[in-house]
């Protein structure tokens, strides 16, 4: 991903009001984690598991904080039970910002990601987790605010699903 | 030891702190002895823990204490390690170790029933001060250092089985309402709002 839309999505983050992001690094997105770090208004939560980014994230949001969990789509398998045992059973907005790879969009997509990534969007659909993909910065901080609105409309988790020139 | 005493000498000590439990029995007993409005009932096996790591994160000045049982946390055995790095201070975990998933009702052992030593484990992910009690003395002793500390605490109850709990009658209380009472006593308590969006 270019700097500049590693830079815009962070920003668009802060705009949104997010204040606390847990994460697993993934090979897509990276670059905004130094970003996130050297900005104070982002906590940023190190977890083991994608299944904890959406506990240790549910129970912040419970106290206030405005929640991103930035995984890969792979993540989404691992967090299944997180997402609908806590943030679907108790009704928590979280934001998902999720690395897509092996969509076909994925900028480098190969039989490592393929098989992974053609099951994300039944998967979805199938938590009833509303999503939006996006394959360029066209109007990324739009899209942000109105993830981070439906989610507090829903008070229930909203992904972003970032493909294509996210994945160069 | 059984856990219904261990609770029975918590619920009395509770002003201010939140409670998040793990599922079943210890859910069910706790929510006899405490209708709290700081009580979060998450009754999910491998979730508490989460949880409460993401209250305390969030209320940092605040005490937290996560009611664990032995095969929720085998279950989320990550996170041990994150529990380690982050160390809030205002988290006391206690992990009620029966040896046996209880909900089974044919007491199937736990893995802590055979060589797994909880302790030893979560000593190993980086939680140097885990502590093991085995009688009500050093449980109340570890509790009361807890409440009274600023320090996280790790403290496994080896406990045995009990079957207190399905004497009990279970809470009819449901997740979003509880969300909400828990929400609405933040809300007062801390002194500001924890949901956007108004209709």
């Amino acid at each position: 991903m270019e700097t500049q839309l590693a830079e815009r999505l962070v920003s668009g983050l802060k705009q949104a009001g997010i204040d606390l992001v847990t994460y697993l690094p993934e090979t897509r997105l990276s670059q905004i984690l130094p970003l996130l770090r050297d900005d104070s208004a982002f906590t940023l939560i190190p977890v083991a598991s994608e299944s904890e980014a959406v506990t240790i994230g549910a129970g912040a949001a419970l106290t206030g904080k405005q929640v991103a969990i930035y995984i890969e789509c792979t993540g989404l398998y691992v967090s299944c039970y997180t997402l609908v045992s806590i943030a679907r059973r108790y009704g928590v907005p979280l934001l998902l910002i999720v690395g897509y790879l092996g969509s076909m969009a994925d900028q480098r997509n190969n039989n490592v990601y393929a098989v992974s990534g053609a099951y994300i969007e039944p998967l979805l659909q199938a938590l009833q987790v509303q999503f939006q993909v996006l394959e360029t910065g066209d109007g990324l901080e739009s899209h942000i605010q109105d993830a981070v609105r439906e989610m507090h409309a829903l008070k229930l988790p909203v992904a972003l699903l970032f493909s294509g020139d996210f994945t160069r | 030891m059984i856990r219904y005493d261990c609770l029975k000498l918590l619920a009395p000590r509770i002003t201010d702190q939140l409670v998040v439990t793990s599922l079943s029995g210890q859910k069910i007993e706790w929510a006899s002895l405490s209708q709290h409005p700081g009580n979060l009932l998450v009754g999910t096996m491998g979730t508490a823990l989460g949880v409460g790591i993401g209250l305390a994160i969030g209320l940092p000045e605040r005490k937290v204490i996560v009611l664990e049982s032995d095969g929720s946390v085998l279950l989320s055995l990550f996170n041990l390690p994150t529990l380690a790095n982050l160390a809030p201070k205002n988290l006391i975990v206690f992990v009620f170790d029966n040896e046996v998933y209880s909900g089974t009702k044919i007491s199937e052992p736990t893995a802590t029933a055979g060589k797994t030593d909880l302790t030893m484990m979560a000593r190993g992910a980086g939680i140097e001060q885990a502590v093991t009690v085995r009688d009500l003395a050093a449980f109340e002793r570890e509790m009361n250092a807890a409440l009274s500390g600023a320090e996280m605490k790790f403290i496994a109850c080896k406990i045995e089985e009990s079957v207190t709990h399905r004497e009990i009658t279970r809470t009819d209380l449901d997740p979003l309402e509880n969300k909400y009472q828990f929400v609405r006593y933040l809300e007062r308590t801390e002194g500001k709002a924890i949901f956007r969006g108004r209709g």
